[in-house]
């Protein structure tokens, strides 16, 4: 006996759909030539036996649907002859009779669907009863896969015969009413014999069961698309008789995928302006859905759909949009919380994403009502009391859709003061873990930098940096360990831009602002603050000058400043307490010229003690030699510029700088600092002599000269020849300002000096700097040399 | 009787009055033929002329008299020998006497009797036919025609539905109604099966027409069952609550009127058979007779004037079923047949069926279905 081999389930199927499809061709040729010569009854024998093949339970959906599709089209041959027939008025008595002895049911409803539809085409007022009767007998079929295709064939063969107009002229012909009722028929039927293939074979297939069902859904869905085509369906209508069908059908049906897949089909085929007066009904449906549905996506399909639907309309003269008395927003939010409520067993990510859903209708519908966005915030944070969440981890779905449900607003309204009005916006932020938490704030800062959002009273500045306290203060629940200090660094930089914005125009409000700030920032701890508390500091300078500038209009802004400077100082005091050291000299050496400029009562006590401030910090806090360096030659520079202080004062402050720049502990640094110091004593500034410069050119030599001696004594030939090319820029600047201490002669005796010391070096990249530098400036000395200045300073007797 | 063509010989025709506008009726014969005869009713009046033509004319014809008869008989296959005859009427058409030419006999049956209706079955014939004889002293020279009788009824005064629950405990619980007990040969049948319980896997559904004859009597009683129509009404497995419609057409099957006990000596009885099948191919039926009568030609024209199809929705009349209380419980059926009508009785308990009758007024009865294998 040969072996056959075995074919695989797809050959098999190919097999048995070409086997049925020769049947098919072969029978189909019969009857057409039958009909042709107008055997009419051999004819019908024949698309019996061809329809006798969707009898078959062998095929699958696919293989069923090419047989199918084979198999209608043939018989619309014999539909068209039929017509043709009728319309001549050869009328075949009780053909519709005669088509019901066939002996199988599939057959039989398949003929009996063929001539009908022609009876109602030539004969229009049998219409009402004919649709009655097709669609009650299509019953006898019960079998899943062939009752979805022959009522899917009855629905494809009555789509242009079904009665649409609202009074029906003739009681035969039917109203739509009575197409409602066909349909709905039909729609019902064939969702339960969608829904119980599931229930049908073996658990193992369970998946490919699904899978053929999805390929199915289309057939069913034909009926809710035929509803939604029939004209005279108004409001009305679909209200009282389309939607409940449909949805009673639905829910009863009890089964997810089917109801996931109607709920969308309804709202993608149905027009928007209906779902906007049946939102009660289909809401309520959804609540009574399985409990494996997804109502999620449906609710949020639907709100999106109508969000885009009032945008729309919003844009496009002459429609209207949401009707007034829809009361959109709340009937969403009253059926949604009824959905939740229903289903205990929801995941929380997946309330949140409704309550997503709800704040975009709220956004896009009711763009100013900040009061439903704000009631969606209290119903998630109702939700999460309920639950007994207290901490959402970072970074697990619900957090990151509740992250989702709180950057809405901010995207929004591109604005942190709306989001303020928000009152269960912060309580909502704090239920985040501490990543989560300042994630969001720094989404908030970023927000407010990127559209230069300012916060203008005090009591919004509370507001929002308790909001943003993750990123100011450390807390509770905060993780141990370091975190990647650059990433630190970029998020407290983000602040201290931030803290630019928090800004008013009024001038004492300001001031209480910045006191506010200076609150929340200064619990920063020492490796925040660095970064917070300098922009406050600039800030208030920024007040002080303000008040100054108002002087006439506001007579207590001397107090003002005084509170204002008081204030900065014990702000920097606080970073000195946070163990720096350059950063508070710098903002008291900044202060010190910003009070020098003030000239309020008293301000010269104020900037003294600014500068003693900055000196004790100097003194106290700098041991390391460059920054020694560094800080002195900032000091003698701000004190330089200043032109406050009396001689009183001002003595011990140059004193003071001289004495501590000879006090270096490097020679190289006491050089340079000792010849930066000779300035203080030709262009520092006393108030005493109306600020002019002090021009004194003979402590300006002792000066300079303490500079050379000390530069001799460097042993290192390269350093000390560095330092009398600087040395020398010193002396020509000093010569070239009229300090008649400064000869020509002092210039020759260094620049022989330089020339004699130079040669000696050893050849390397700093040596070729240091003569470059000299080398320029002996360029500039010839320039001068050569075309001498109109007012006789003269370079007589240089020698280069 | 004429040997080698000596003696005389006679042709006899019967020709019957006003067959222009008498209808023909077609009947099987016993071997199966069909055959074309004209139809009568039960008392009219057969008439018409018997012509003896003379085989040789000029020689004469003699005989013993001529007479006509007009006989209605039974004729049991089993049992040749014997006929039954429960119509006989003569009418001598001549004295004894000769014959010396063709001759012309007027006949009349005035208003004659013809109580049951003409029939041809597997073991049984009623016939009813003409027999002209002209008696001889040798041979006697008969002709016969045979005619076609048609029982005619009225609309009957009782025409109950028939509704039923039936099932297999725990397994399968149905119930069906057919709009009618009595149809007319030209009815429709129309019905609803109500499923309260399913169980099992059902694969398709049908109802079957069987003809079921009983001859004789006693111990030499003679069952022909004999399914006339087969006729597929589901498909696939229904599921609890499911309802599907019934719609048989019965013009179109070889159906006769329902016969009881004719003469004593037969009965053509009719079923309707309700058969499940389930995926292993088993069977579960249910038998319920129906009476099957014939509707008076011009009764039927004034009811069939309607060019419509026969709908399930048309005919208010006819008793269309109501939906069905979907809470009904297949446990307690007691609410759902309260109002059945007694739709059992004794005849049609068939040796397959159990059936469980609950009281003796038949108010309320719970049927089994029967589950059998080997039928096929």
């Amino acid at each position: 006996m040969p072996m056959t081999p075995q074919l695989s389930p797809v050959e098999e199927q190919e097999r048995l759909l070409d086997e049925a499809l020769s049947v098919v061709k072969i029978q189909a040729l019969q009857m057409k030539r039958c009909l042709d010569r107008s055997k009419l009854m051999d004819g019908l024998k024949h698309a019996s036996t061809m329809l006798g093949e969707l009898r078959t339970s062998l095929l699958s959906p696919k293989s069923y649907y090419e047989l199918y599709m084979a198999i209608t089209d043939e018989l619309r041959h014999l539909e068209f002859y039929l017509f043709d027939e009728f319309q001549k008025g050869r009328k075949v008595a009780d053909l519709y009779e005669l088509v019901q002895y066939a002996g199988n049911i599939v057959p039989r409803l398949y003929l009996l669907i063929t001539v009908g539809l022609v009876y109602i085409k030539t004969n229009t007022c049998l219409k009402r009863n004919l649709l009655k009767d097709m669609v009650e007998m299509c019953r006898g079929v019960q079998h899943p896969l062939r009752g979805l295709f022959l009522r899917n064939y009855l629905l494809q063969c009555t789509r242009n015969v079904l009665p649409d107009v609202a009074e029906p002229g003739d009681e035969s012909e039917g109203s739509v009413r009575d197409s409602i009722d066909f349909i709905l028929m039909n729609f019902a039927e064939m969702n339960k014999l969608w829904v119980r293939m599931q229930h049908q074979g073996h658990s193992r297939d369970r998946e490919r069961r699904e899978r053929e069902r999805e390929e199915l859904r289309i057939l069913v869905g034909t009926n809710l698309v035929r509803l939604s085509q029939l004209e005279t369906v108004n409001l009305d209508k679909y209200k009282k008789l389309v939607l409940p069908g449909i949805l009673e059908q639905a829910v009863s049906c009890r089964d997810a995928i089917a109801q996931e897949y109607l709920m969308e089909c309804i709202i993608q085929v149905f027009p928007d302006e209906f779902h906007l007066q049946t939102l009660h009904a289909f809401l309520k449906s959804c609540a009574e859905l399985q409990l494996g549905v997804n109502v999620k996506n449906i609710i949020i399909s639907l709100i999106d759909r109508l969000a885009t639907f009032s945008q729309r309309a919003d844009a496009s003269v002459g429609t209207t949009g949401i009707p007034s008395d829809v009361r959109l927003f709340d009937v969403f939010s009253d059926q949604v919380s009824t959905i939740i409520q229903s289903r205990q067993d929801m995941p929380p990510e997946d309330i949140v994403a409704l309550q997503v859903s709800l704040v975009n209708l709220a956004h896009k519908c009711y763009p100013d009502r900040v009061d439903y966005v704000d009631k969606v915030l209290l119903t998630t944070l109702q939700i999460f009391q309920k639950l007994n969440t207290d901490r959402i981890e970072y970074n697990s779905p619900v957090s990151r859709e509740l992250t989702r449900l709180m950057k809405i607003p901010v995207d929004n309204y591109n604005s942190l003061l709306t989001i303020l009005q928000l009152q269960h916006y912060g309580p909502l932020l704090d239920l985040f873990d501490y990543h989560g938490r300042k994630n969001l704030a720094a989404y908030l800062v970023n927000n407010a930098l990127d559209n230069e959002t300012q916060i203008p009273t005090q009591e919004q500045v509370d507001a929002v940096l308790t909001m943003l306290s993750s990123l100011i203060q450390d807390q509770l629940d905060q993780p141990p360990g370091e975190e990647d200090p650059e990433d630190f660094a970029e998020e407290q930089g983000l602040l201290g831009r931030f803290i630019h914005h928090l800004r008013s125009d009024i001038p004492d409000q300001q001031y209480l602002i910045l006191s506010t700030a200076r609150k929340h920032f200064g619990a920063g701890a020492k490796r925040r603050i660095k970064y917070t508390l300098p922009p406050i500091v600039f800030q208030a300078y920024q007040l002080a000058f303000k008040y100054r500038a108002l002087r006439n209009e506001d007579e207590m802004w001397e107090k003002k400043c005084q509170k204002i400077f008081q204030f900065c100082h014990q702000t920097i005091t606080a970073l000195i307490t946070a163990e720096l050291a350059e950063l508070p000299l710098r903002l008291f050496l900044q202060g010190a010229i910003a009070v020098g400029l003030m000239e309020f009562e008293n301000y010269e006590t104020v900037a003294y003690e600014f500068m003693s401030q900055a000196f004790s910090l100097y003194e106290d806090e700098i041991s390391d030699s460059k920054a020694q360096l560094a800080a002195i030659t900032l000091i003698a520079a701000t004190f330089e510029q200043m032109s406050c202080f009396s001689e009183e004062n001002h003595e011990p402050l140059r004193t003071q700088c001289a004495l501590a720049a000879s006090k270096l502990l490097k020679k190289p640094d006491q050089c340079r600092g000792v010849a930066t110091c000779s300035h203080l004593f030709w262009s520092g500034k006393r108030a005493s002599t109306g600020g002019k410069e002090m021009r004194d050119g003979k402590r300006v030599l002792e000066c300079l000269k303490k500079g050379v001696r000390i530069g001799n004594q460097c042993m290192d030939p390269s350093v000390q020849v560095q330092l009398f090319v600087e040395l020398l820029n010193h002396y020509i600047y000093f010569y070239e300002k009229d300090n008649e201490q400064v000869s020509v002669q002092v210039l020759n005796q260094l620049i022989g000096k330089i020339r004699e010391e130079l040669p000696n070096l050893e050849a390397n990249e700093e040596t070729e700097q240091i003569n470059k530098h000299f080398t320029n400036t002996l360029e500039h000395l010839r320039n001068r040399l050569e075309s001498p200045e109109s007012e006789g300073l003269s370079y007589e007797g240089l020698i280069l | 009787m004429s040997f080698f063509g000596f003696g005389q010989s006679a042709d006899i025709d019967i020709s019957l009055d006003g067959t222009e506008n008498r209808k023909m009726a077609e009947i099987k014969s016993e071997d199966g033929k069909k055959e074309r005869h004209f139809l009568y009713y039960d008392g009219e009046t057969v008439s018409g002329k018997v012509n003896v033509t003379l085989k040789k004319p000029g020689s004469k014809l003699e005989h013993q008299g001529i007479k006509i008869e007009f006989v209605g008989q039974i004729e049991l296959y089993y049992d040749r020998g014997n006929h039954h005859e429960f119509t006989s009427l003569v009418k001598e058409l001549a004295r004894p006497g000769e014959l010396i030419q063709n001759t012309l006999y007027a006949f009349e049956f005035l208003n004659v009797e013809k109580p049951f209706e003409s029939y041809t079955g597997s073991n049984v014939r009623l016939r009813y036919f003409l027999r002209v004889t002209v008696v001889r002293r040798l041979s006697d020279v008969v002709k016969e025609l045979d005619i076609v009788v048609h029982t005619l009824s009225c609309y009957p005064d009782m025409n109950n539905s028939i509704k039923m629950e039936v099932g297999i405990e725990d397994c399968l619980h149905i119930e069906f109604e057919y709009n009618k007990s009595k149809y007319h040969l030209k009815d429709v049948i129309v019905g609803k099966i109500y499923f309260l319980l399913v169980r099992i896997k059902i694969k398709n559904m049908e109802i079957a027409i069987i003809k079921r004859e009983t001859t004789g009597s006693g111990p030499n009683t003679f069952t022909e069952n004999e399914t006339i129509a087969k006729y597929e009404i589901m498909d696939g497995a229904p599921v609890r609550g499911e309802s599907i419609p019934i719609r048989v057409f019965l013009a179109g099957y070889d159906l006769t009127p329902s016969m009881r006990d004719i003469n004593k000596k037969f009965s053509v009885r009719y079923y309707l058979n309700l058969v499940l099948m389930d995926e292993e191919d088993r069977r579960y039926f249910k038998q319920q007779e129906i009476t099957l009568w014939r509707k008076g030609e011009k009764t039927r024209k004034n009811l069939q004037t309607s060019p419509s199809p026969q709908l399930l929705v048309t005919g208010g009349a006819e008793s269309f079923i109501p939906a069905h209380n979907h809470s009904s419980d297949p446990q307690d059926p007691a609410g759902t047949i309260e109002d059945m009508k007694q739709d059992t009785n004794e005849e049609e308990h068939s040796s397959k069926m159990t059936v469980q009758t609950a009281d003796a007024h038949g108010d309320a009865c719970s049927t089994n279905l029967t589950a059998d294998g080997m039928d096929e």
